[in-house]
């Protein structure tokens, strides 16, 4: 989008999202994406071996990632984790498998059917230390310093506020904590009849 | 969004050692491509609170006296 966005466009790419994976929760994510999805894209983005073969297969089919922000750094055990955007929260149990017992870990995503899908994957996995819950990039519902690192696949070009939701990330990072995040960006001009088409911000 | 303008709204929050990775080969158009970006929240803020917390309870210190001894 070239031009400043109205209320109006706000609001029907927020639907335009949130439509799209409440689709990808009811349908998984092999419904949705041009990409690789579900184990075969974790393995192609190198996701260790070992952790994948401690998660359900089902679990690992709702993986809808755009690539491994685990490959940027080690998580240690004890830490605190956020991962923005966890969708349908395969990376979060990823997560909680580097942190131990001893860490925690929190997925937040602002579809509703996502965390209720996370809700669903965690269940009976004995995790205690993993938490699910609706919340919004932009403003996030933690106080400041609470997290030794965010990890974040897929999620910031999906929104509005990019500069919000950067300086929110940062508040609530610890002093030396660590941002690792995969994302989609833009590697060319897009073409005039597709520039201001509100549908590219959740293809 | 390009890569160059993500990375400057990170350094903008104010991510230090904020970078672009690499790619990761997965894209959803001809005109996009997944990327990995790194940042870390500066150690300064932590080194800064603690030299803080620490002043706050610095005691004044005991004024020794000194008596001269002798040779």
């Amino acid at each position: 989008m070239k031009g400043e966005l109205t209320e109006g466009d706000r609001r029907s790419i927020r639907e335009g999202i949130r439509g799209k994976y409440a689709q990808v929760a009811a349908a998984g994510a092999g419904c949705c994406f041009k990409y690789p999805t579900g184990q075969e894209a974790m393995r192609l983005q190198g996701y260790p071996a070992d952790i994948l073969a401690t998660i359900p297969e089902e679990v690992l089919a709702s993986f809808c990632g755009v690539g491994n922000p685990f490959s940027l750094g080690p998580i240690h055990p004890g830490e605190a984790v956020l991962d923005l955007g966890c969708g349908a929260g395969v990376d979060s149990l990823v997560a909680v498998r580097m942190t131990g017992p001893e860490g925690r870990v929190v997925g937040l995503d602002v579809t509703a059917e996502m965390i209720a899908k996370a809700r669903a994957n965690l269940e009976g996995l004995g995790l205690p230390n993993v938490s699910f819950q609706v919340g919004d990039a932009e403003s996030l519902p933690f106080p400041d310093h609470d997290f030794e690192v965010i990890i974040s696949n897929g999620v910031l070009n999906l929104t509005l506020n990019k500069e919000k939701a950067l300086r929110e990330a940062y508040r609530v990072l610890k002093p030396g904590g660590r941002f690792l995040v995969a994302d989609m960006i833009l590697t060319s001009e897009l073409p005039p009849d597709l520039a201001d088409k509100i549908s590219n911000w959740y293809q | 969004m390009p890569g160059k303008d993500f990375l400057a709204l990170m350094l903008k929050a104010g991510f230090h050692r904020a970078s672009l990775k690499s790619y990761t080969g997965f894209n959803s158009s001809p005109y996009t491509e997944g990327a990995l970006f790194y940042g870390e929240k500066p150690l300064d803020e932590r080194l800064r609170r603690d030299i803080e917390t620490q002043a706050e309870h610095l005691a004044e210190p005991t004024k020794v006296e000194c008596a001269p001894v002798g040779t």
